[in-house]
């Protein structure tokens, strides 16, 4: 069964902020998607799950411009995204993670989320610091708090802990104060404590943010999400509420390979 | 910053270190000053490029010393009004500075637009090729090269003592130093720290990953068409000849002695480079070793050597470990990570933080 999400209006009448449409990725033989359609509609925290190979990291890396599509269209906020690179997600208010945590290595903490707010706001060509900067740099400061790092604001990311290099990796998502975010796999490798953190944190932010979380966590991604599709080779199995989803035997069947629970 | 915070050791020892080489023309013999130390601060000024690019952008650049070239090539054409070689343009020899600069900084620009999408051995590999191209460029339009090379070039009048030729090339040098250091802290040189460490990630952060490294190229270009200039002053003469391939290895050469993501290893290496070229000659037996003139290549060949296998961050790095030896009462961690990521663990000293 396939939920075809093309009609703009889908699900509660708002334009959708995202939307993709027939997207198809070839890598060489092997089709990635096969002309998949997605929407994330206006303050919608979408999950999109499946099994290893389904297709969800290849839709997420078309969505935030690293993988260009065979075929398709990416429109995000109305602007027609497939051809432009990925740096030009930020200025549409987009704003990512990767599943395997990128901070700079080499930077500290404030100086990875000072990056972060510069790339938005043109400080990065300056050959002297300013007033600017320093607000930037507090900023900085006040966002590690936000994730948990206050006390690594000067430590370099490269020696920082996992989960906390996962922290930082969302600051440096969050800092610039997008409306659309891209999570991929953000609770894999982290411990159950840190799990219940990153959950909290995400429910934070309340409605004005838009999210799209890949998950291979069912528990993870069924707390935090409104909706949740349903990805296997490449198309979308299924959607619904966390609840609906939950119940599915063809979900279970194929996601899980057991039955529902009776 | 308060005064109290400026006054660190290394902040007293280089500036110790400065006031001796502003005093050295007075306690130093002529050849000394005007020979041994203007060669190693023009040369220290071209490899601290090398280490600009290597240590904030992870660019290894062999390119560096056709910049150089370009300058001295430039100014000569611009500057000479009469003779049997180059353009003879017979301009003001600070318009021929000018013009020299700004060639320099364009050629670059256009050579790091180039080059901007790659990255370690392929840009090594493709700034070696612009440095061949270079040189049969200048070796083949002899109307900007003169057949054999532009001779008799006459240096600003401003600049005419050798010992001002000196002053001139630790002016820059001290600016240099400082300016690149200061240039690690702003959003500029921040930016290319995080290009080195992950261009992936500065572009979905919204960054221009090429373009940041094309003017970074072009900013270590232009700073390297000033040594150029102090060079072609100080020889008096520049030949395509002098941009091979050889004397290209010569900066990676130093910088690699030095240590490629040092700053003062860009001096420090210069400083062993000419001290081996001019006095190896002069140590006793030398000649009856084998070591004669022909094979001073080979014993800097040695040196970078064993440098490499015993202290790949060079000879600063070789003063860094030797350092909590001959001071117990500082912390001593394991040795910051040799050749790794480079400089990352100097980050917080340089900007001078506390850990909270």
């Amino acid at each position: 069964m396939t939920h075809p999400s093309t009609a703009p209006s889908e699900p509660g009448g708002r334009a959708p902020v995202v939307q993709v449409r027939a997207v198809t990725v070839a890598f060489g033989g092997l089709l990635a998607l096969r002309g998949i359609d997605l929407a994330i509609a206006r303050g919608e925290r979408l999950a999109v799950i499946g099994p290893n190979g389904a297709g969800k990291s290849t839709l997420f890396n078309v969505i935030a411009g690293d993988v260009t599509p065979t075929s398709g269209s990416v429109v995000i906020k109305g602007v027609e995204c497939v051809h432009r690179p990925s740096r030009y997600r930020p200025r549409l208010g987009v704003a990512r993670t990767y599943q395997k945590a990128r901070a700079l290595a080499g930077l500290t903490v404030r100086e990875n989320i000072y990056l972060a707010l510069a790339g938005l706001r043109g400080r990065h060509r300056a050959l002297w610091r300013s007033a600017a900067d320093r607000r930037m740099s507090d900023e900085a400061a006040e966002v590690a708090r936000r994730v948990w790092l206050a006390e690594q604001l000067d430590t370099t990311a490269g020696e920082l802990a996992h989960g906390q290099q996962r922290q930082l990796e969302l600051g440096m998502a969050i800092a610039t104060g997008p409306d659309v975010l891209l999570l991929d796999e953000p609770a894999s490798g982290l411990s159950r404590g840190e799990r219940e953190r990153l959950v909290e944190l995400l429910e934070s932010f309340g409605e004005e943010l838009n999210l799209l979380l890949v998950e291979h966590d069912m528990d993870v991604a069924f707390r935090i999400a409104q909706r949740v599709v349903v990805m296997a080779d490449g198309e979308q199995i299924t959607a619904g509420t966390p609840a609906q989803v939950r119940a599915d035997p063809h979900v279970h069947r194929i996601y899980l390979g057991t039955e529902a629970p009776a | 910053m308060t005064a109290r915070d400026l006054l660190t050791r290394n902040n007293v020892l280089g500036t110790a270190l400065v006031a001796v080489l502003l005093l050295l023309p007075n306690l130093a013999t002529a050849y000394f000053v005007n020979f041994v130390m203007t060669q190693t601060l023009i040369l220290g000024l071209a490899a601290a490029t090398v280490v600009f690019l290597a240590r904030y952008g992870g660019m290894t650049s062999l390119a560096q010393f056709l910049l150089f070239g370009i300058a001295g090539f430039m100014f000569g054409n611009a500057a000479q009004e009469t003779g049997a070689r180059g353009l003879n343009l017979g301009w003001h020899p600070w318009a021929a500075v000018a013009f020299a600069l700004v060639v320099t900084a364009a050629a670059a620009f256009v050579l790091g637009a180039l080059a901007s999408r790659t990255t370690g051995l392929y840009f090594l590999m493709l700034t070696m090729v612009y440095a061949v191209i270079g040189y049969y460029v200048f070796a083949q339009i002899v109307e900007i090269s003169g057949p054999g090379g532009l001779t008799s070039i006459q240096r600003p009048d401003l600049l005419g003592p050798p010992v001002r030729l000196y002053y001139a090339g630790l002016g820059l040098s001290v600016l240099a130093y400082l300016g690149f250091r200061a240039v690690g802290r702003t959003g500029f040189g921040l930016t290319l720290q995080g290009v080195r460490d992950d261009p992936v990630r500065m572009a979905s952060l919204g960054y221009n990953v090429p373009l940041h490294r094309t003017l970074a190229f072009t900013l270590a270009g232009f700073v390297a068409g000033a040594g150029g200039l102090l060079n072609v002053w100080w020889n008096g003469q520049i030949d395509p000849a002098s941009i091979a391939i050889g004397p290209t290895l010569i900066l990676l050469i130093i910088a690699v002695i030095g240590g490629i993501s040092s700053f003062e290893g860009a001096w420090l290496g210069a400083f062993v480079y000419v001290l081996v070229f001019t006095y190896l000659r002069d140590l006793p037996l030398i000649d009856r070793i084998g070591i004669t003139e022909a094979r001073f290549n080979t014993v800097i060949g040695v040196i970078v050597l064993l440098i490499m296998m015993l202290s790949p961050e060079g000879l600063t790095g070789i003063a860094r470990r030797l350092r909590p030896a001959l001071r117990p009462r500082t912390r001593t961690g394991p040795d910051p990570a040799a050749g790794q990521a480079p400089a990352t663990r100097t980050t917080e000293k340089e900007l001078g933080v506390t850990r909270s």
